[in-house]
């Protein structure tokens, strides 16, 4: 690419290797940005789109040590040699998980951050703070405590706080992962504006992609470190074609018929809060053996703690929650490192009995992580990590299986694999709780389902997302992130 | 335990005052209680502080309970000191001799302690960490050490909540913590810190790149945006550790105080 190309992003044959793997994270990746492009990058976890991002604002390998070969160019030039933050005046970079990206305590402290770094006059850092709270409609939270913010309120600061260094180009690494169907919605109303008044060049990395449709962008797939597929992405039918659209809402609901030999575990009454208001409110409902209660609801509404109430973390402020003592019990944490204490993934699986190495083999091969029983547990990836967890508490076979999140960062296969291991728990008659933003999912799996929030909801999930759809709240409708949403 | 020291939002008292002028505060009940050997200075330091919390909006009953384990520490320092020191004066005896000069020197003790904590523990209280920070940097401080001081804040919360999360993850797996052998020592110690070290360091990460993305040391100065004025509350405060160390000077002067 020369110098004279009017793009804005030139890609040529990027190849990075990590020192601790053996393939390489990618492999001769080309791609030119036009000015005012929107460009949607997908593909399975682990596939090299994070690497991309991050090599494209140069922290590999400015601040993550990699082999890299190839040319990244921006605006004509090189950007091998250049700093990081001299980058940055240019490219801003959205990273997946806003709670970690927040440096300052104060909502305008947070988004005057980087103009102040640029040493900008105070009126100049005051007028960008302005319009980038205002940009992203949180302009009501500008003296907010940053601790305070829900998730869709954080990630919305965190793209504030890039849109206020005035980057000509825009990288979101997954904004919606951790957010509630609302807060993501609201993300991909602000991604819209900033397309169509502000004319941003944005590069989203997202596994939803029917939201982005109104923005007709340039989808990218990357499989193993290669783009695999480039087209401009105008109709629903681009995603059929592909077979990027999930399948999730097809699969059968209807347990094997499974034997009752785990008691019934019933919520009544109960009531909850951390010393901030009232959380749960007289929440009422029971599950049977063999059933799995998907949960569903905005971030903060109660979902963890009512998972932390049921596995006898916390007690309620009033009501009981009446389960056997001898229930065993088996959580899935939304942070896997949290739960993850040996050396090696051997060690980590024997912590819950002994395992025979055919047993091991078998097990890992179905969990996508075959081969690395000598690994560091932690050395693996967020999504493999996280699997690992699901396996390591499946083993116990536990009476009452808790899951917060655990669909995040996992590709289709792998999604796959853990949607046929809690079938597999419910069919032997255990009580699965399923926490999970993923509404499609939820629907599928679930026998009944709970909306957690100041009003909330119980029952069947056609009751459940019928009554949400009276409310209003289209982004829990089942099918709405398949495309639905345009 | 440690007292769950956290900042309150408050609009009364110390609040009004900027983070300089309580550091100066804090710095005169310090000097106060450290410099003076007076007890009734002392005990008029420790009253001082109550009143302050009470005057700033905290509930002095429940500051009290908060500092419970303070408490408790003071009792067995005065105690201690009081069975330690065996010249003087005999006041009692039980089994052996209780001297004015143990009393007198665990009550200071005990006071001092008490000053310090409950002092510290209303200056955390009534100072927005934001502010103090942004203090620091205005004071000539470089930058980078200013945030660091943010950064530290912003972590206290996040390795408390990731400890407890980590506990309970092993109370669920079945692992019970065992400090009876030394294998079952280094176990406990390994499954507890490592993985909240390494939820630490990946914080770290994340924060450094969303800081260095945001352009953080690309100057050796940087804007300072937000402004922290001088108020009526300032002097004020300011004037209250100069009375303080005032009385400090003369109570040195004449012992008999």
């Amino acid at each position: 690419m020369s110098s004279s190309s009017p793009s804005v992003f030139a890609i040529e044959r990027l190849w990075v290797q990590f020192p601790d793997r053996v393939d390489p994270a990618l492999e001769d990746v080309c791609l030119d940005i036009e000015p005012g492009d929107a460009v949607a990058l997908t593909g399975p976890s682990g596939c090299g789109k994070s690497t991309l991002l991050r090599a494209m604002v140069g922290f590999i390998p400015g601040l993550i040590q990699a082999e890299v070969r190839g040319d990244i160019r921006i605006k004509g030039q090189l950007l091998r040699d250049a700093d990081p933050a001299e980058i940055a005046s240019h490219v801003g970079l959205v990273q997946q998980d806003p709670e970690a990206q927040i440096c300052t305590l104060r909502v305008r402290q947070e988004v005057a951050f980087g103009p102040e770094n640029l040493c900008l006059p105070v009126d100049e850092v005051n007028g960008r703070v302005d319009a980038a709270l205002e940009a992203v409609g949180i302009t009501h939270l500008a003296e907010r405590d940053t601790t305070t913010l829900s998730g869709g309120e954080k990630q919305r600061l965190a793209i504030a706080s890039i849109l206020a260094m005035d980057p000509s180009v825009v990288l979101l690494d997954e904004p919606t992962a951790n957010l509630d169907p609302d807060g993501a919605l609201t993300v991909f109303e602000v991604l819209s504006r900033l397309r169509e008044q502000e004319r941003r060049t944005l590069l989203i990395c997202e596994h939803r992609l029917g939201p982005l449709l109104p923005m007709e962008p340039r989808l990218i797939v990357v499989d193993k470190g290669q783009i695999v597929h480039r087209r401009r992405m105008r109709r629903r039918e681009d995603l059929f074609e592909l077979g990027l659209r999930a399948q999730w809402a097809l699969a059968p609901r209807a347990s094997a018929g499974a034997a009752a030999s785990v008691a019934p575990v019933v919520v009544r009454d109960v009531s909850f809060d951390y010393g901030l208001g009232s959380l749960l409110d007289d929440l009422s409902f029971s599950m049977e053996a063999g059933t799995v209660l998907g949960v569903i609801g905005p971030n903060g509404g109660g979902k963890t703690t009512l998972l932390r109430l049921l596995a006898g973390l916390e007690s309620p402020r009033s009501g009981e929650i009446v389960r056997p003592e001898t229930h065993r019990i088996g959580m899935v944490f939304q942070h896997p490192h949290q739960q993850i204490f040996e050396r090696t993934v051997r060690r980590e699986l024997a912590i819950d009995g002994f395992l025979s190495e055919a047993d091991e083999t078998r097990l890992l091969q179905h969990a996508g992580l075959a081969g690395l029983h000598a690994a560091a547990p932690l050395s693996l990836s967020l999504g493999e990590q996280r699997r690992l967890t699901v396996m390591a508490v499946l083993r116990r076979a536990p009476d009452l299986v808790l899951l917060d999140e655990p669909f995040i960062g996992q590709d289709r296969n792998n999604v796959a694999w853990i949607v046929a291991s809690i079938l597999a728990a419910r069919d032997r008659g255990a009580i699965v709780v399923l926490v999970s933003h993923d509404i499609d999912l939820v629907a599928s799996l679930s026998d009944q389902v709970i909306y957690l929030d100041r009003d909330p909801v119980v029952g069947a999930p056609e009751d459940v997302f019928s009554r949400l759809c009276e409310r209003e709240k289209e982004a829990y409708a089942p099918g709405y992130w398949d495309g639905g949403a345009s | 335990m440690i007292p769950r020291v956290a900042y309150h939002a408050g609009t009364r008292g110390l609040h009004r005052a900027g983070p300089f002028s309580t550091s100066l505060l804090l710095a005169g009940m310090l000097a106060t209680v450290l410099a003076s050997g007076s007890l009734l200075v002392q005990l008029g330091t420790l009253l001082l502080v109550f009143l302050l919390a009470g005057i700033s909006g905290e509930s002095v009953r429940r500051y009290l309970i908060s500092l419970r384990f303070v408490w408790i520490f003071a009792v067995v320092l005065f105690v201690a000191q009081a069975l330690s020191i065996r010249e003087g004066v005999t006041v009692f005896r039980v089994g052996f001799a209780i001297t004015d000069l143990g009393l007198l020197s665990g009550g200071a003790m005990a006071l001092r302690f008490l000053v310090i904590l409950s002092g510290s523990f209303l200056f955390v209280l009534v100072t927005d960490p934001d502010r103090l920070a942004q203090s620091i940097i205005r004071l000539g401080v470089p930058y980078r050490y200013g945030h660091a001081v943010i950064l530290a804040l912003r972590f206290v919360p996040f390795f408390r909540n990731e400890l407890r999360t980590v506990r309970e993850a092993q109370k669920l797996r079945g692992i019970k913590p065992s400090v009876r052998s030394i294998s079952g020592l280094r176990q406990t110690i390994r499954y507890t810190f490592v993985p909240v070290l390494v939820s630490g360091l990946l914080r770290v990460d994340s924060i450094a790149m969303s800081m260095i993305g945001r352009c953080f040391g690309l100057h050796p100065r940087r804007t300072t945006s937000h402004r922290i004025g001088w108020s009526a509350a300032d002097t004020l405060t300011t004037l209250l550790a100069a009375v303080l160390i005032g009385v400090t000077v003369v109570s040195r002067r004449y012992p008999w105080l």
